[in-house]
């Protein structure tokens, strides 16, 4: 754990803190500045949000403490858990599909290639671009009756357009259209995070097993996957986290002009923005938050621990 | 100790936590933020029933300041009258404002004034006690809630009434002259059943294409299609069973299919706002409120509307019912319960709602709560209002049905409907799958 | 290699590389359409079938977007709330991540699961508990609330710990053996080893407070201090909807961003972390 005794250059230390004390400061003083802001500003609000799950409250008037009714109603509650049911679904979609463009592309945009800096930035364009004009472009283009998709589609297999799907507002079609903007409009930012990750990959790695004699295939299983291991863990966590989170996408792609999401299309973030803010339910709509919140940290534990054993 | 440390914050912070838990709800919401800026008078604690003269700054919660008329006249006037009152607005948009607003409130925000925008949102403002009860303001200072129409009692619950309308919108019919003369039908009048304003639209419709004009256009709120079925007093949208409703959605999905409106899925995702449609000479006749007319006046002379020979008449009726039974829409202001200067706000409060205020909302071409003849001539006077004697005509209504009646639970109901509606016009389900679903889950909520 | 298996391959690349120029215009296509529509009139935006080049140039929307809403006061607000933030996460994150990944101490997984477990909870979870807090802290409609909200994200710290730990610790050992402090080898060895997660992180840092809506928009309710999101929305009210200046001010509004994207490309350049371990 310790290594050499620390030179001389160091204060001569007061005698009662040990070297091991005095390494925990040391450590406690690396985290304390993003940790103090962070404990204020968001933890001490979660943890009220947390207690909130167990009462009653409109946001005004005073609270009642209802113990775990609010858990108990969502088991009942059908709405719940199609959003519950949706969410998954999508992010069953989002996650896999991303990652692997992602990689995909990075590994391919990390080569010399001419054009590169070109690329890299129109891939990293939808991420960029203001949600409310994409999703904009998106929805036009994806327009049911005159929109270019549909158009060419017809054009192309001579189905009527009346018969064509109506994607974001056909409801066995919504789902699938949400994830692939989800992919078009992210995959540029996890593109990012895996280029950086790959900066990181020793190439005399690579030397030596092109040496051994590896093929491109077999060096991209044996070198870069392994070497990836702690950037795949971050992009897989953050992924789940932000898909399971999800809400502006799916508003700003299917909400229309009341604001509201249908059967096919309601998450689980909407569910709870609408059970606390129109229907003034905020102790409900906390519970359903503590219910997505336990999930997606047992799925983060899960890969937590996949991480330290694969890691090691 | 290192790890003490870890449990000793972990500590604190749960006493910090239990301490705003206490102290979040029982906000007195007398003393202003002290990073605000010092615009504020002192508390006027003294002096409840005088004006006073003390500098006072009020805030006006509202939406779209920049594309609403008669905001700045409002403020100038009353200002100019009372010269120590400085009036701050507070745009908070109009997507969703109501949700806005009360989350605003509910954290304590500094708001004077509130413009009221729905009536589920001001259900739930007044369950969540966030406006002050203005019976004995309006007992006190002689307003006379008949010159209201109605509309007041519209707004009471439980015998107490919570705000005071100022603006009182209803539903028209505007239509495209130029496209009428186009097709050698005869326009519409101030006297028209379902049937026959159907056959109007059917017979105006033409085209395919870029080329192709609508007869109708429903816009994609609920309240254009759904609430054709309550004109004839029999239902509301509140009362749990909605069957009534079948005939009307018939009426508009044969519409869709057979091209005489848009179709509904087209027109959700590519955004497409009614306005558009009726500047471009698309669509021949329009269903919708009459804060529309301001609008396409403005549009008009701007060259933004290409339509510039219209025109309007009274909303489509029932058979039998009588011309001029229309839909309407409230917009009122209130008072936060919490404000540190009700006097004030209430004394602007009455001025926008009452003869004067009205009187600068109609000279904007808005339809003030405060309906009068008088009122009436003047909009009908402004520079661009159609000069046709229909159109005149149409700006008096016989009774207005709330698009959502008050009730304790019709922000709920809401939500179910529109998501019927809408599942319905897209065909995702049929009429009546969407109907059972309505009745199924109403029920659910009016029994909770 | 072979002589026919070198073609072979760089058939293949030809392949792979007219692919990606394909659908890296795929991409860019929508981005055309948005600039072909800031120069229509907002009824022709959507209009079918689509017209690339509109027939009228309309260049007023370029001038409308200034005067209509405070858009110079709204990029202003928005550029100088992204840097402030941006700086804070940097320094503070890779701070924090260099004591998670590199320092050993009492309760550094809990913390670090801590930090995790924030992420996982959607901010609507606890925005009305926040936003009573700030106003407590009378922090209500100041550029602060932002900044303090977005500053010390758990984020930041996960992605340079990540990094951080894809360091060699040899490195840090000799680093130590040679006498340097931890905080000198934080600011020495890790901060230049680490400059593609900085330049990441300073990425995402400062498009996610750029783009950031719902937090202006209820914290900032004051004209004069909101942010270039909430400008667009501005466009759509109750009376219309105007996709012509909205997709014009988009095309203004990105253009800050992709500067700062095109200037931090030449970070990702292999080669950069790998020095130092040779020999």
């Amino acid at each position: 754990m310790q290594t050499e005794t620390k030179p001389v250059t160091q204060k001569a230390g007061k005698p009662w803190l040990s070297k091991g004390i005095r390494d925990h400061l040391v450590a406690y003083s690396f985290i304390a500045p993003n940790f103090i802001g962070f404990a204020l500003f968001t933890l001490v609000p979660m943890i009220f949000a947390v207690i909130l799950a167990f009462v009653k409250w409109d946001g005004s008037n005073p609270m009642n403490f209802v113990g775990i009714d609010n858990f108990i109603r969502l088991v009942k509650d059908t709405t719940f858990h199609k959003a519950l049911w949706n969410t998954v679904v999508y992010t069953v979609g989002v996650v896999p599909l991303t990652m692997a463009c992602a990689l995909g592309l990075a590994i391919l945009l990390n080569q010399k290639l001419f054009g590169r800096n070109f690329m890299r930035t129109a891939f990293f364009f939808p991420y960029v671009a203001s949600l409310v004009a994409v999703a904009a472009v998106w929805n036009f283009i994806f327009s049911p009756t005159m929109g270019p998709l549909n158009n060419l589609l017809h054009l192309l297999t001579g189905i009527p357009i009346e018969d064509l799907p109506r994607w974001a507002a056909d409801k066995d079609w919504a789902m699938f259209t949400v994830v692939l903007f989800t992919v078009w409009k992210n995959m540029g930012y996890y593109m990012v995070i895996y280029l950086a990750g790959l900066q990181g990959v020793n190439p005399e790695l690579y030397e030596a097993a092109e040496l051994d004699g590896a093929g491109g295939w077999k060096r991209f299983v044996n070198v870069t996957i392994p070497q990836l291991a702690p950037t795949t863990f971050f992009v897989l966590m953050i992924l789940v986290i932000n898909s399971f989170k999800v809400y502006d996408i799916f508003i700003n792609l299917f909400a229309g002009a009341d604001n509201q999401l249908n059967d096919s299309t309601r998450v689980l973030v909407y569910q709870i923005y609408n059970t606390a803010f129109r229907s003034l339910d905020y102790g409900y709509a906390n519970a359903m938050a503590i219910v997505l919140f336990l999930i997606v940290m047992g799925i983060t534990i899960i890969q937590f621990r996949g991480e330290k054993r694969y890691g090691q | 100790m290192r790890f003490k440390k870890t449990w000793g914050m972990g500590l604190t912070v749960m006493l910090a936590a239990g301490m705003l838990a206490g102290c979040g709800s029982n906000n007195n919401g007398g003393t202003p933020a002290p990073a605000e800026t010092p615009a504020t008078s002192t508390n006027t604690a003294n002096a409840p029933t005088e004006k006073g003269n003390d500098p006072v700054t009020l805030k006006w919660a509202l939406w779209d300041w920049e594309a609403t008329a008669y905001y700045e006249p409002l403020i100038k006037a009353y200002t100019e009258a009372n010269p120590h009152v400085t009036i701050e607005y507070v745009d908070l948009g109009s997507t969703d404002y109501m949700t806005m607003l009360s989350t605003q409130l509910s954290g304590g925000a500094d708001l004077d004034v509130l413009t009221i925008k729905d009536i589920p949102g001001y259900a739930n403002l007044v369950k969540q006690n966030h406006l002050e009860p203005l019976n004995g303001y309006i007992g006190d200072s002689g307003i006379d809630k008949a010159a209201y129409g109605g509309t007041v009692e519209q707004i009471q619950v439980n015998d107490e009434v919570y705000a005071l309308p100022f603006r009182s919108d209803f539903w028209l019919i505007y239509y495209n002259k130029d496209l009428f003369d186009k097709a050698g039908v005869p326009y519409p009048t101030n006297d028209m059943t379902f049937d026959q304003y159907e056959e109007i639209a059917r017979s105006v419709t033409s085209g395919s294409g870029a080329e192709k004009v609508y007869g109708a256009h429903h816009h994609t709120w609920r309240s254009a299609v759904q609430l054709f079925g309550i004109l004839d007093g029999q239902h509301s949208v509140v009362d749990g069973n909605y069957d009534f409703l079948k005939p009307t959605y018939e009426r508009a999905l044969k519409m869709q299919d057979d091209g005489i409106i848009m179709d509904y899925a087209t027109l959700k995702t590519s955004s497409t706002h009614y306005s558009g449609v009726f500047y471009n000479n698309s669509v021949a006749t329009l269903n919708m409120g009459s804060w529309f007319i301001a609008t396409q006046i403005e549009k008009v002379k701007s060259g933004e509307s290409a339509a510039v020979n219209w025109g309007i008449v009274k909303y489509p009726h029932p058979d039998g019912v009588e011309p001029g039974t229309t839909l309407g829409t409230i917009t009122s202001l209130a008072v936060n319960q919490k404000s540190a200067k009700k006097e004030a706000a209430l004394d602007f409060l009455k001025f926008v709602t009452g003869d004067e205020g009205a009187a600068v909302i109609a000279s904007t071409g808005t339809i003030p709560a405060i309906k009068n003849a008088e009122v009436l001539d003047s909009i009908a006077s402004i520079d661009g209002f159609p000069t046709d004697e229909n159109s005149k005509e149409a700006l008096n209504t016989f009774k207005t049905y709330l698009e959502m009646p008050i009730h304790e639970k019709s922000a709920d109901i809401e939500v179910i409907l529109n998501e019927n509606h809408d599942n319905i016009m897209t065909k995702n389900t049929s009429i009546d799958q969407g109907l059972a679903d309505m009745n199924k889950r109403v029920e659910l909520v009016l029994s909770n | 290699m072979v002589g026919p298996q070198k073609k072979f391959r760089a058939g293949w690349k030809m392949l792979a590389y007219l692919a990606l120029i394909a659908v890296s215009i795929g991409m860019i296509v929508p981005y055309i359409w948005m600039l072909s529509s800031s120069f229509k009139l907002n009824k022709d935006v959507f209009t079918f079938p689509m017209v690339w080049i509109p027939d009228n140039i309309r260049w007023q929307n370029y001038v409308d977007i200034w005067t209509r809403i405070p858009l110079g006061t709204f990029i202003y607000n928005t550029a100088k709330l992204s840097v402030i933030v941006t700086l804070l996460q940097l320094l503070t994150s890779s701070f924090a991540a260099y004591a998670f990944a590199k320092l050993r101490f009492r309760g550094r997984n809990l913390l670090f699961l801590a930090y995790i477990a924030t992420i996982a909870i959607p901010w609507q979870a606890y925005m009305v508990p926040q936003f009573i807090l700030m106003r407590e802290l009378g922090l209500n409609n100041t550029h602060l609330a932002i900044i303090f909200l977005q500053a010390f994200s758990a984020f930041g710290v996960f992605l340079m710990r990540q990094f951080y730990q894809g360091i060699p610790d040899e490195l840090c050992e000799a680093a130590r053996i040679d006498g340097l402090s931890e905080y000198g080898i934080w600011a020495r060895l890790m901060l230049p080893l680490s400059k593609p997660a900085l330049s990441t992180l300073t990425i995402f840092t400062f498009v996610s407070t750029w783009n950031d809506f719902l937090g202006p928009m209820i914290y900032l309710t004051k004209t004069e201090l909101k942010t270039i999101q909430i400008g667009l929305r501005m466009f759509i009210s109750q009376y219309s909807a105007e996709y012509g200046l909205i997709m014009a001010a988009s095309v203004v509004s990105i253009i800050p961003v992709l500067i700062i994207f095109l200037a931090l490309q030449k970070n990702f350049v292999q080669g950069v972390a790998s020095s130092g371990i040779k020999g």
